[in-house]
């Protein structure tokens, strides 16, 4: 992010009057409910009692990090008109969620689900398929944590022109986060979400006018300046491109949707119709966002031309800046909309945590060390353990990597193996655990394989759609060849004949 | 028992659609030189890819909301 000269102790003023609304945030949805602190239900999912209001906001704010301004804009920037895939890899999200939550919401608050292990451990009733679903949630968690931490500190920094420093940005704003979310949960995490939420929105709305305006006042205008000076970005993609980008649909598509944290949010919710109308809004928010942060791409191809690598990574801050001089009604607006990001990030950071600690307390420490042990017991467990991994990634992220989409899909390579197991195993009832246990172990090793030696890519697909490819051939495969699991099992077999039943 | 439960994974035309709208929304269709005529200043090519995300997003929104009841009429009943 570029210094952003403008801003300063304005800046500053303003984050900590966000600050300040986070902390009064958590500090109410905790007082008052001591069930908060002594059940893992009501810790970690608010009770499993999201209204439409909190529930649409938290999928939001979590699912559109401050990332996709910082890191998206720039791609836009570098690829051109082939970066509309970003608002079709958002969408698609929600047509993945149609595959399986509908059902799995009535399996969970049937059941009483805390993580998504809950339910493969139901599903399986095996330790090994357990034990790698547990690596892979946490390994994802934990590096999607350390990219939020990285960008709060490039974001507070830059905004604040450098006043103040990028450790001292992160640290502060990561007790922020443990604070409210110390006090209140999933609860805290929700009702911060909608305040966090609707400042991005209106940041992102402001920043596209103040740069059309800047940019002569028409799009034509910019489109005709990119097939006059930078013709490649507007072009017809090529079929490797293409070919990408129905990988990118698949990659984001099956693993952004069974996050932890967002399958987390299928179970918080109070009820179907409003787990349905969240979704259904959801479906919509990628033309506001990835698709408006598009538009800031394009327009930052005429205001700043020839950035390349590292330097376009700034565009963000450069355009900030220019927007922030037309008049004082955009300064404030610019110093909000930065706000908004800081804001964003925090969001996201704060529910990847939750989510990160749940698996602590429900499974890590509930179904292997000490299953005996009381709900309050397993909830502190998993909120120190919490504490301190964040200060082991912080550790790490003092030393930033270059380009922040380059961690963003070595994640999703790794977490996107957990799909068949999660949703075959809701449909399939051959599908068995041993071939499940393989699938996810050889999809991972040789997405991980292929991503480490540089094959990020082969012939555009992706290493981890490679890997999934092999994963579904082993669970298909490997099921047909073994007795099948679910139909030994009355509860289980009850579970997955419901909806039939009823129908 | 209610027998308005309606769950997408078992309506094969529900996926039927969204495989012809995300195939029309990768533009792996138009020739090099679709780049021309600019349409409201977008270039031909991403004008159809722009299109087809509307229609993405409105369609998964009403599948959201039409065809996805399992166990609502009991939840609203106990209320």
């Amino acid at each position: 992010m570029g210094e952003l000269t403008f801003a300063g102790i304005d800046g500053i003023v303003i984050l900590t009057v966000f600050a300040l609304i986070m902390l009064v945030i958590g500090y109410y949805s905790g007082r008052g409910e001591k069930n908060i602190h002594e059940s893992l239900s009501g810790y970690y999912l608010a009770g499993g009692n999201l209204g439409i209001i909190a529930l649409f906001f938290t999928l939001f704010a979590t699912q559109y990090s401050g990332n996709t301004i910082v890191g998206y804009a720039p791609a836009a920037y570098r690829t051109g008109f082939s970066w509309l895939q970003s608002i079709s890899f958002m969408t698609i999200i929600i047509g993945v969620y149609l595959l399986f939550a509908p059902r799995l919401y009535v399996i969970a608050k049937k059941r009483g689900f805390v993580t998504p292990t809950d339910w493969l451990q139901h599903r399986f009733n095996s330790k090994g398929v357990t034990l790698v679903a547990i690596f892979l949630m946490l390994w994802g968690l934990g590096n999607y944590l350390l990219e939020q931490l990285v960008a709060i500190g490039q974001a507070v920094s830059g905004m604040t022109g450098g006043t103040i420093p990028y450790q001292a940005a992160v640290i502060v704003f990561v007790f922020v986060m443990l604070a409210y979310e110390w006090m209140g949960g999933m609860k805290a995490v929700a009702f911060t979400d909608v305040m966090q939420g609707i400042v991005l929105l209106i940041g992102i709305i402001a920043f596209v006018a103040g740069g059309v305006y800047l940019a002569g006042g028409s799009f034509g205008s910019i489109t005709q300046f990119i097939a006059e000076n930078e013709p490649a970005k507007i072009a017809v993609p090529s079929s490797e491109t293409n070919i990408n980008w129905f990988s990118m649909l698949v990659l984001v598509g099956l693993g952004a949707s069974i996050y932890p944290h967002a399958v987390q949010r299928i179970y918080a919710a109070k009820s179907e119709k409003t787990l349905k109308k969240s979704f259904a809004r959801m479906a919509w928010m990628p033309l506001l966002t990835t698709g408006l942060v598009f538009l800031v791409g394009i327009i930052g191809i005429k205001l700043f031309p020839g950035l390349e690598g590292d330097a376009s990574e700034q565009l963000v801050g450069l355009m900030a800046n220019k927007i922030a001089a037309i008049n004082p009604f955009f300064y404030w607006i610019m110093i909000i909309f930065f706000g908004g990001i800081v804001a964003a990030i925090v969001s996201t950071a704060d529910s990847v945590l939750l989510s990160f600690s749940s698996l602590i307390s429900n499974d890590v420490y509930g179904k292997f060390i000490k299953p005996s042990a009381s709900e309050h017991r397993k909830v502190m467990v998993g909120k120190i353990i919490g504490i301190f991994a964040i200060f082991g990634l912080l550790w790490i992220a003092w030393n930033p990597p270059g380009t922040l989409y380059d961690i963003f899909v070595l994640k999703f390579e790794l977490l996107v193996q957990l799909f068949p197991a999660f949703v075959l195993g809701l449909y399939w009832k051959r599908l068995s655990s041993t071939p499940v246990f393989w699938g996810m172990v050889i999809g991972a090793i040789a997405a991980g394989i292929l991503t480490l030696t540089g094959h990020k890519t082969v012939v555009g697909i992706h290493g981890g759609v490679i890997g999934l490819a092999i994963n579904f051939i082993i669970c298909v495969g490997g099921s047909f060849l073994t007795t099948s699991s679910a139909k030994k099992n009355p509860v289980l077999e009850e579970d997955m004949n419901a909806v039939y039943i009823k129908a | 028992m209610n027998k308005e439960v309606k769950e997408p994974i078992r309506k094969k035309w529900i996926w039927i659609g969204l495989f012809i709208i995300v195939l029309g929304n990768v533009p792996w269709y138009f020739t090099d030189s679709m780049v021309e005529p600019y349409i409201l200043g977008v270039p031909f090519w991403g004008f159809f890819i722009l299109v087809f995300s509307v229609i993405l997003c409105a369609y998964l929104s009403w599948i959201c909301l039409s065809q996805w009841k399992i166990v609502e009429d009991e939840e609203e009943g106990n209320k």
